[in-house]
């Protein structure tokens, strides 16, 4: 049966939407830390430009892929007219006003000699949106009525922590891509393995926490299984994006120390690889485990079952040529 | 003006799906489109097994997520209580979509074929793109309207005339004598998940 009949998983939001939110919130949250490292420099140090390059091109192309999975795009631009209600309404603005500002910090810092008070004013305010900008991306989700599985606090608390870590992830490998092999860039590069493993601790905690909420929720059970029984899910984001990144970023910590030694570059670039692909991966599995709840009416549950990978052919249907 | 609503007589269906083809024929809708649909679902265990037939279609709420979360304002509530998509305002997000929690609500791309193999359309299929198109419009998202036009001209909706057991009434919920409201109250007509708080105008009569 389709479910598009039947209707108990969602498949309408797939790897456009996971690309959609992933590139948010990898540009929003590399913004956000390379910012703050900025004005903690008082100006801006090598991570602010790198966050500068990644934020505004990323939300640029995350946004292309909405476009793109739209059914009719050219009304795209009445998207934001019910702010009041609508959480899509309400992240077309934010999201416009994190990439202006964003764009206008980066033109600002890389090409004109404004600095001081100006540039740390517009680094704040790019700061909120960039913050609004990722927590948008869980609540979109968590907003929408008909996906038990979504509609939690946890999905926003995990994709935010989420956006900070892939944020972190791509900040540590443009320092290892473009930051050279000078003293500032070693001393970076060991100041962020160290952050990266607190921040993937974090979201460790905040995915056990969602998926231990989901199960306790007879609606969002099965989506909570079937989420644990994709292998995109398991090897890909829990093992491959999360665990491998930590054991490395935890080697690179306490085992080699040094940014100098031999294999540090590459260790911490191939870490930050993996935490970016799961990054995608888990929204994309968040995405498409997504189930109606179960209609109950006089002690009847009705359930619709998933379709079948291929249609068999059957009464009144033309047999394969 | 009324405030349409539905109530559907469990006790009734038989799950016989005339409503679901009355449905298709009425409003052309393309392969995987149902805005009106018969689940089937089963209680208590072997031998007391019972079957009963659940018809869904939108519920025309009262509080509709769907309209909720519409970024466009394509989505809104008619002054009879009917919910429709403006399709000259949708954007095809699809949000509204995973905002109803009665997957009422269906985009497609194109109009396909119901047969296999990459075959042209028939006839009748090439008639029922043109009316779906021009209609209910092309990655715009879709539901039932109640058959807003036959109510208009003083009809019912395809899927209640269609009904051989007459499970289905509509009429409003406003008027106390109307059949609707008269039904609801002596048998206690509750929507579907009320919990859900959409405030539902389809209700149902419990099965036996």
């Amino acid at each position: 049966m389709d479910p598009n009949v039947n209707g108990q998983l969602q498949r309408d939001w797939g790897w456009l939407i996971a690309a959609y939110l992933f590139l948010g919130g990898v540009g929003a949250g590399a913004y956000t830390i390379g910012a703050i490292n900025g004005l903690a420099a008082g100006g801006a140090d090598f991570s602010t430009r790198v966050g500068l390059w990644v934020g505004f091109p990323a939300l640029l192309i995350g946004t292309l892929c909405l476009l793109l999975d739209l059914g009719s795009p050219v009304k795209a631009v009445l998207a934001g007219v019910k702010l009041k209600t609508s959480w899509i309404a309400r992240g077309f603005w934010i999201i416009s006003a994190f990439m202006a500002l964003s764009l206008l910090h980066l033109v600002l810092l890389e090409y004109t000699a404004v600095r001081g008070a100006v540039l740390a004013a517009i680094a704040v305010a790019g700061i909120v949106f960039a913050v609004g900008t990722m927590a948008y991306t869980g609540i979109l989700l968590g907003a929408a009525k008909g996906i038990p599985f979504w509609r939690t606090g946890a999905v926003p608390v995990v994709f935010v922590v989420s956006a900070l870590v892939t944020g972190h992830f791509t900040l540590l490998l443009g320092i290892v891509l473009f930051g050279g092999r000078g003293m500032a860039a070693a001393d970076a590069l060991e100041l962020m393995t160290a952050e990266a493993v607190a921040l993937v601790v974090g979201e460790v905690l905040a995915i056990s926490f969602f998926l231990q909420a989901a199960f306790k929720q007879p609606d969002s059970r099965e989506s909570a299984e079937r989420i644990l029984r994709r292998t995109s899910f398991v090897v890909g984001y829990a093992v491959l994006g999360l665990l491998v990144p930590l054991v490395l970023m935890l080697v690179l910590r306490y085992g080699l120390e040094d940014a100098a030694a031999r294999g540090y570059r590459g260790t911490a670039a191939l870490g930050a690889v993996l935490g970016l692909v799961g990054g995608l991966l888990l929204r994309h599995a968040v995405l498409v485990c997504g189930t109606l709840p179960t209609w109950n009416i006089a002690g009847f549950q009705f359930r619709r079952i998933a379709r079948p990978k291929e249609p068999k052919p059957g009464i009144g249907l033309l047999p394969p040529r | 003006m009324p405030r349409y609503g539905m109530v559907i007589d469990l006790k009734r269906c038989y799950g016989c799906y005339a409503c679901v083809m009355a449905c298709k024929v009425k409003n052309h809708t393309p392969p995987g489109v149902f805005w009106s649909r018969v689940l089937k679902g089963e209680r208590d265990e072997y031998p007391n097994t019972v079957r009963q037939a659940l018809p869904v279609l939108c519920m025309q709420c009262e509080e509709p997520s769907c309209q909720e979360v519409c970024p466009t304002g394509a989505t809104h509530t008619l002054d009879n209580g009917i919910v429709v998509v403006d399709k000259d305002k949708c954007m095809g997000c699809k949000y509204c979509m995973m905002a109803c929690p009665y997957g009422a609500r269906y985009s497609v791309e194109d109009w396909e074929s119901y047969f296999p193999d990459g075959l042209p359309l028939s006839p009748y299929e090439v008639f029922a793109k043109a009316y779906w198109e021009e209609h209910s419009g092309v990655g715009v998202a879709t539901k039932c309207d109640f058959c807003r036009d036959r109510l208009a001209a003083g009809d019912d909706p395809a899927c209640v005339k269609a009904c051989p057991a007459n499970a289905r009434t509509i009429g409003d919920l406003d008027d106390p004598t109307s059949e609707v409201s008269v039904l609801i109250k002596r048998f206690r007509g509750t929507p579907l998940n009320p919990e859900l708080g959409n405030q539902p105008k389809v209700f149902y009569l419990a099965p036996r």
